[in-house]
């Protein structure tokens, strides 16, 4: 009888699977591990780090508290027995302290892969094996080497996180969430330079455990990001 | 034509022959008219260029003893019908392959990638299935009027029965074993002897018929002679997989996994290169042998040409239970394990470690780097507290830092957060090649105005950076 099809509610339009609004974060049904800050989660993708795609982590300089930001996560996956694996890392790790941190240290691996890093990498995530790979690629990786290892990530159920330079930031990378860490005063700051969704307005700061005591002098007005960026600093070793 | 191909340095036109007859020709050979039965003088004459070898029954039955390990893989109840048949039960199996035809094809294809020819058979009783394959029926007849039917159209000659009773059934006029069957059972026993109408009974599976299973060996060694000298490595993957295939079927077959192989490679100088095989955890998957294998060989410098491959296994132990999920979480790829033990073949000795942990205060020698073993013991959490802060990364050796106004610099000025820790440790070692030595260091948290926190230590050399707190 009633041949004229009611009229949708704007809501119900709104609230189909296949309706995206701009201003929201992409909805994938991706996987991700939770990152342990909840300020962090609530601008991630899929509310967490992801797993399964390429994560580019990028630093200028070291030790202002980037490897605590991923410990929380590392931690989950390392406690539901997945192996992780640290490819080519800079420095030497310190046994004790990841023990302490809560790691399973009989399945961290590290791998010194030398200028096989990218390689090394791919056969990682093809083995299906492991649950977190943590790579430090030499800086002169290239895209198509960045683009095998985003297609290798995919469909595993992988947290892969690559750390690179904060001087490779406005160059093109097909990794689907990059992320830039600097130092705040006691805090982590933390911006998203590219995710899938809307991009991230502001940068966040985060609160991560420090060792020794901040004598009160230290707490004064907080480094501004712009200004830690352009401070020159010679690499660590 | 398994005494021919189990041939090494085989050419075509080729045969086979035993006190001055041919035995077996290949299929150019018998193109040219060489048929067995002929003598010597005769084959040659017909095919000129004919390479001739003696039989050697020994070689036939090890290379009947390596396709049955191989078939371990298909099926344990493999048993040998000399000279040159191999007769698998696979009624047992049928629903792990998923049918017959699965089955044949995975048999097929094992053959093939043996470098055998085969012609075979599928029929419900062993005896039928035999002289099928023999009479080179090649198809399933899995239902028994459909053997029956096969088999009464096959000739008297198919059993292979004696000359003398061959003879005599064509003296009677019967051309097929169909026309065998419809005679007279007793009045036959009496004219050709009881074996010829028993067989028949067992092939029509009217009696039972037994069969004596092979025994698949205590411990495994196979070797192949190669066709020609190899003197590339990787030209050897082609050869090795054989080996592997037949190792696979025999860990199979004996519910067994290997931890350790070795792959003997016999030079003509008849020297030899040991090439040992280690997994991290024990295996008993082909694909995987042959991948750690493709390694191995993509490194090796042959010393010489190579003549013959053989493949041991070393340490074998047993492969425990596993309980599979109800609902199939098909794992993709290979496993952290067999992808660490690629690895470490590629990146060499060393690369590919698991941290581990040492008893020891100075804190170079507090990390052990081990190499990577299935059971790795887990660590105590309890050593694991530390009153003071650790840093998660040392740098590879200290890195001396400038002093200005007594303050160690690092990117700028250092601040001291922390009440020194002093570490005092490691006389035994002292002056020894390649050992930290006796230490006496005064360890800080530190920070420099970058916000970067650093592990420094005092000493009376000065101030050091040692370590990150990342």
């Amino acid at each position: 009888m009633s041949a004229v099809a009611r009229p949708l509610a704007l809501a119900e339009v709104l609230a189909r699977g296949d309706i995206w609004r701009g201003d929201t974060l992409a909805s994938l049904p991706e996987t991700a591990i939770s990152s342990g800050h909840a300020a962090l989660d609530a601008e991630l993708p899929g509310g967490g780090w992801p797993q399964g795609n390429l994560t580019e982590i990028l630093v200028d300089r070291n030790g202002f508290g980037e490897m605590h930001l991923l410990l929380p996560a590392l931690i989950q996956l390392s406690a539901a027995g997945g192996w992780l694996a640290l490819v080519a890392p800079p420095w030497l790790p310190y046994a004790p302290a990841w023990a302490a941190a809560g790691l399973a240290l009989e399945r961290l691996v590290i791998i010194q892969a030398g200028k096989d890093t990218a390689w090394c990498c791919e056969q990682l995530l093809a083995s299906g094996g492991f649950a977190g790979v943590l790579a430090w690629p030499a800086a002169s990786i290239e895209a198509p080497a960045l683009r095998r290892l985003q297609v290798a990530a995919e469909g595993r159920s992988t947290f892969v996180c690559l750390w690179r330079s904060a001087s490779v930031a406005m160059t093109p990378s097909p990794a689907p969430l990059r992320v830039e860490l600097a130092a705040g005063d006691g805090v982590l700051r933390v911006r998203i330079l590219k995710r899938r969704g809307r991009p991230a307005a502001r940068a966040l700061d985060l609160s991560i455990h420090r060792p020794g005591r901040l004598p009160r002098a230290l707490a004064g007005p907080s480094l501004s990001l712009a200004g830690a960026r352009s401070a020159t600093s010679a690499p660590v070793t | 034509m398994l005494a021919l191909e189990a041939l090494p340095l085989r050419q075509s036109p080729s045969a086979l022959v035993s006190r001055g007859r041919v035995l077996l020709c290949d299929a150019q050979a018998s193109g040219a008219g060489v048929k067995s039965g002929q003598k010597l003088s005769t084959a040659l004459g017909l095919q000129p260029g004919l390479t001739v070898f003696e039989w050697d029954d020994a070689r036939e039955l090890e290379a009947l003893t390596s396709l049955a390990c191989w078939a371990g893989c298909l099926t344990p109840s493999v048993s040998l019908l000399l000279p040159a048949t191999l007769l698998l039960e696979i009624s047992g199996c049928l629903r792990l392959f998923g049918g017959a035809e699965a089955i044949v094809q995975a048999a097929l294809a094992g053959c093939s990638a043996q470098s055998y020819s085969t012609s075979w058979a599928l029929a419900p009783t062993p005896l039928a299935a035999h002289w099928l394959a023999r009479a080179g029926s090649n198809a399933i007849h899995d239902e028994l009027p459909a053997m029956e039917e096969a088999l009464a159209s096959l000739s008297c000659a198919a059993p292979g029965w004696s000359a003398e009773i061959q003879n005599r059934l064509e003296a009677f006029g019967v051309k097929s074993l169909g026309d065998l069957r419809k005679l007279p059972t007793a009045g036959l026993r009496r004219r050709i002897g009881n074996e010829p109408l028993d067989d028949l009974a067992r092939a029509w599976g009217e009696l039972p018929h037994p069969q004596k299973a092979f025994v698949f060996p205590e411990s495994f060694e196979r070797k192949i002679e190669l066709p020609s000298r190899v003197e590339h490595a990787e030209a050897l993957v082609f050869v090795a997989q054989r080996l592997f295939a037949m190792l696979a079927g025999w860990l199979h077959a004996r519910q067994l996994l290997v931890r350790t192989c070795t792959l003997r490679l016999r030079h003509d100088d008849d020297s030899s290169h040991d090439l040992i095989l280690r997994f991290s955890e024990p295996a008993a998957d082909e694909a995987r042998f042959v991948r750690l294998l493709r390694e191995h060989l993509g490194r090796l410098q042959l010393a010489g040409p190579v003549e013959v491959l053989s493949l041991i296994a070393d340490e074998v132990l047993g492969k425990p239970g596993a309980s599979a999920h109800l609902f199939d979480q098909a794992a993709t790829g290979e496993g952290a394990l067999a992808c660490l033990e690629r690895l470490q073949v590629r990146l060499g000795d060393g690369a590919v470690q698991i941290l581990g942990k040492n008893p020891d205060y100075r804190p170079e020698c507090a990390t052990k780097l081990q190499a990577v073993a299935e059971k790795i013991p887990a660590f105590k959490a309890s050593t694991a507290t530390f009153k003071a802060a650790r840093p998660l990364w040392l740098l590879p050796s200290p890195q001396a830092l400038g002093e200005r106004g007594g303050k160690p610099h690092w990117h700028g000025p250092l601040q001291l957060l922390s009440r020194a820790e002093r570490l005092e440790s490691g006389w035994w070692d002292e002056g020894e090649a390649a050992a930290t030595g006796d230490i006496r260091r005064d360890y800080f948290v530190a920070r420099n105005p970058q916000g970067q926190w650093a592990w420094v230590f005092r000493d009376a050399q000065g101030w050091y950076l040692h370590g990150l707190f990342a």
